[in-house]
């Protein structure tokens, strides 16, 4: 009772009918994404391919002595770190300007404007769910030959699904009132592409700025996912919590910020 | 306690249907003491740099906020058609979001009993590349139904719109006047306890005005309470119990249909007299 009635708080309506109307436009989402077509959901793999490929050709010689001398391990780690920082870009980038786009109807209809942060993000994990994952649960299977590895493969991608939310809600919300984010999060993303051990590494950073790199809160979840998909032994629990954690802090922490702004939006649509 | 702080302004209409009741049945919509403060869009910078370097100069100062509402009460009772007039800019579609809960008031309340439904123009929040249908079912929820209902009233939609044939072409294939009758038909297709209407829509050839026009003449008939705002007069005398004129943010009068019409026409002549002596 009492958690229903925080939920009815912060969502300003009753759960269901907030969950009514998520569910409404992210299919909308997805059906305009897809046209009509479900081939489309495996689309959205060719980009990471393509990306590891080239990683793999101009850099998998060099790094494969990190990767027990294997450019098949160097080419399965890299495609991981990309399916992760490709899925947080591209979902908050959808998410980013989604308040402002939907403005018509907020200044017509009483909506939560957190509606459209969420739904594009429920549209992108759908898209996740059906397209990504199974692959990733393949490769898990194959190397790993253990279905343990593989159920807790949902731990971390719930997180990465939890950090890529609070982000979205917060570069939704700045760009209600900064119209000029668009270009530095381009920057912001780029600087997390690199600052996040995607095509090398970590150990070839120096050790005194590693801890900075444990700081982002992608890292615990593609080391995660890296050893639940290529490794046969349970993976490293400490880092799975991390993971989640920092993903339960980036998610409330962009719920609130967004919420805390949220009464001055109808301003500046 | 609060009833006390109600405001004197707010006397029964002669006429109307209700006044004699109007001690025991609770108002259908109140508001108490309701001013809207806003940051006016035109004194606002969209823009990260410009601030950051504002601020970095020492130019920067918080965004000014301005009364678009002042101090408004209002209580309207069950089953009454209220008209709002007023100059441009004087508050009156503001008022109506004030209502909606869409915007929500900086100092007072807002209160309203029962089911709200706003009879607003949708034709250009269509999504253009879903279905007709999908259109449909998604802005029937977005507006407060739940799937199911919609799924049953769509068909009725469609026949009401006469779009039955387009049903799965997307909404980019229709002309702006079948959009526009589809807008209507679902943000029509209500049952409200209170209906908004920001002026009155007519839409389409000759053969589907008289088909809107209907379907509103049919919730005038019902006890169904209505607000509506236009520049029509004649459409204001003809069907509202009772009018509320506006002037810059303020309820400057309130009262009987042709009172406050004439009051508005008043205040009119008197502007345009003075323009004429400049």
């Amino acid at each position: 009772m009492v958690v229903l009635s925080v939920l009815r708080a912060q969502l300003g309506m009753p759960p269901r009918r907030y969950l009514d109307l998520l569910r409404v436009l992210t299919e909308r989402y997805v059906k305009v994404r897809y046209r009509g077509s479900f081939l489309g959901v495996y689309w959205s793999l060719l980009n990471p391919c393509i990306m590891t490929a080239i990683y793999t050709l101009i850099l998998g010689h060099t790094f494969a002595r990190y990767y027990n001398n294997s450019i098949v391990d160097y080419l399965e780690s890299c495609f991981v770190g990309l399916v992760v920082i490709n899925f947080f870009s591209t979902s908050t980038g959808h998410a980013l300007p989604s308040v402002v786009s939907n403005s018509g109807l907020l200044n017509k209809i009483k909506l939560p404007p957190s509606l459209f942060p969420m739904s594009l993000m429920s549209a992108s994990t759908f898209q996740l769910a059906v397209g990504v994952f199974p692959v990733l649960a393949i490769i898990t299977l194959v190397t790993s030959k253990s279905l343990l590895n593989v159920l807790l493969l949902v731990v971390p991608v719930f997180a990465l699904v939890l950090v890529s939310c609070g982000t979205a809600l917060i570069v939704s919300m700045l760009y209600v009132f900064f119209r000029d984010i668009p270009y530095m999060y381009e920057l912001l993303t780029f600087a997390f592409w690199v600052a996040t051990p995607v095509f090398y590494p970590i150990s070839i950073v120096d050790e005194r700025y590693r801890f900075y790199l444990q700081l982002n809160p992608l890292t615990p979840i593609i080391q995660c996912i890296r050893e639940l998909t290529l490794s046969a032994r349970l993976p490293n629990l400490e880092i799975m919590a991390q993971g989640l954690l920092m993903g339960i802090f980036v998610a409330l922490f962009g719920w609130f910020a967004f919420r805390n702004r949220s009464a001055l939006f109808m301003d500046y649509l | 306690m609060l009833r006390k702080e109600l405001d004197p302004l707010v006397i029964p209409t002669n006429g109307s249907p209700a006044p004699k009741r109007e001690a025991l049945v609770r108002p259908s919509i109140c508001l108490r003491g309701v001013t809207l403060l806003r940051r006016t869009q035109e004194e606002l910078t969209y823009d990260l740099k410009r601030n950051l370097f504002a601020l970095v100069e020492g130019r920067y100062r918080r965004p000014a906020s301005k009364p678009v509402l002042r101090n408004i009460n209002l209580e309207v009772p069950p089953g009454e058609k209220v008209g709002v007039i007023g100059a441009n800019g004087a508050g009156k579609s503001t008022l109506l979001k004030m209502i909606c809960g869409i915007l929500r008031p900086s100092k007072g309340t807002v209160e309203v009993r029962g089911s709200i439904a706003p009879l607003i123009e949708l034709g250009a929040g269509f999504d253009p590349e879903l279905s007709v249908f999908d259109n449909v079912i998604l802005y029937g929820i977005l507006l407060g139904s739940s799937k199911a209902s919609m799924l049953e009233r769509a068909p009725g939609i469609l026949a009401f719109a006469e779009l039955e044939s387009y049903a799965s072409m997307p909404v980019k294939t229709l002309s702006s006047g079948m959009t526009a009758r589809l807008g209507f038909a679902i943000a029509s297709d209500v049952d409200p306890d209170v209906l908004i209407l920001d002026e009155v829509l007519s839409i389409g050839d000759e053969h589907f005005r008289n088909k809107c026009r209907r379907r509103l003449e049919h919730f005038w008939h019902k006890d169904a309470t209505i607000i509506t705002v236009s520049h029509d007069l004649a459409f204001i005398r003809e069907s509202c119990t009772r009018v509320v004129c506006m002037e810059e943010g303020r309820l400057a009068f309130e009262g009987p249909t042709a009172a406050a019409i004439r009051f508005y026409l008043d205040t009119v002549s008197e502007a345009d007299s003075l323009h004429r002596g400049e």
